[in-house]
């Protein structure tokens, strides 16, 4: 009798041990992926209005749509409210819970600065991202390591939409 | 007589010159200097944040042409067959192509920022320049990133 109970009971430590181990474990292997649409809100770090040569970028909000083809990931940022045809492209790829994306600046006047936009970052939850945003602006800075024009946000980010499935670019 | 003659031959040859230059320039500004097509990139880069050894990595980009648009996407396959997607802008001649980099294992990664003006009448980059920003954070640096400066070289090879 007490080596039955003695069994169940310990039946019932491994269950819920074996419960608890396999949580964060199963949630690990998920694998996590930018794909789909997100609604990213930016703000420059220590309130900063322009990078510290005097470039801006302008818009705290970006509707950012994610695709994945393959090893081809890529990325646009939806400017609808500027023009239909206004669609800044970059590229990403995820680790782990880190992710990284590129993007190109839209530079509509030829004679003014242009640049890049490399975005760090972490997932919260698979619908939850943030991390910093740096601007290297195509202006020479001699106090910088690039030589570039650099300017950093941090940023929050919420999926609107989840990835289409069979998608083109 | 003779000197009427020699007046007409000189405006007919200042006339044929500015016609040269300005087909020319016209061929170079809308047409030949856009990085659409295949190429070669030789890109030269530390191996790792701080690191003074030098790598150097060659990639076949197929630039896809951007239409109307500012913008071009562009794939990247390296010499492991790895193939990696990018864009790029370009303006007159200058250049720029972004692209994360392909990362097996624990090698050190990176997103890099290759600039350059496509030369030559659009066959050749020479002396591009490289951002290459890292993985490891590091309050010290400006982009909140350990950050390096590389080199590049691209030939058109279609």
């Amino acid at each position: 009798m007490k080596s039955t109970n003695l069994i169940r009971f310990a039946v019932l430590i491994f269950s819920v041990f074996g419960l608890s181990l396999e949580g964060p474990t199963a949630k690990s292997q998920v694998e996590l992926t930018l794909a789909g649409e997100w609604l990213v809100t930016s703000s420059p770090i220590n309130g900063q209005t322009a990078s510290p040569k005097g470039v801006s970028l302008g818009f705290p909000d970006r509707d950012m749509v994610f695709q994945q083809q393959g090893d081809i990931r890529t990325g646009v940022v939806l400017r609808e409210d500027v023009g239909h045809d206004v669609r800044p492209l970059g590229v990403w790829r995820v680790n782990g819970d880190q992710f990284s994306t590129t993007f190109q600046l839209w530079c509509p006047n030829e004679d003014g600065p242009c640049g890049s936009i490399v975005m760090r970052g972490r997932f919260v939850r698979d619908d939850k991202i943030s991390g910093t945003m740096t601007a290297f602006f195509d202006v020479f800075d001699d106090r910088t390591p690039t030589g570039y024009d650099t300017w950093t946000f941090s940023f929050v980010g919420n999926r609107t939409a989840a990835a289409a499935s069979g998608g083109s670019n | 007589m003779n000197l009427l003659a020699a007046y007409l031959r000189k405006r007919l040859a200042r006339a044929l010159t500015v016609i040269v230059v300005l087909l020319a320039i016209t061929s170079t500004a809308f047409s030949g200097n856009e990085l659409a097509g295949r190429w070669t990139l030789t890109i030269s880069f530390p191996d790792g944040p701080g690191s003074s050894t030098t790598q150097t990595r060659t990639v076949t980009i197929d630039v896809f042409p951007r239409g109307e648009s500012l913008h071009g996407r562009a794939n990247i396959t390296d010499d492991a067959g790895r193939r990696v997607g990018a864009t790029w802008r370009q303006v007159g001649k200058r250049v720029s192509i972004a692209y994360e980099l392909p990362c097996p294992g624990d090698t050190p990664c990176a997103s890099l920022i290759l600039q350059g003006r496509v030369k030559g009448g659009g066959v050749v980059i020479k002396k591009g320049s490289v951002i290459v920003v890292w993985d490891t954070p590091n309050n010290r640096n400006p982009a909140l990133y350990d950050t390096s400066n590389g080199t590049f070289r691209g030939d058109r090879i279609e």
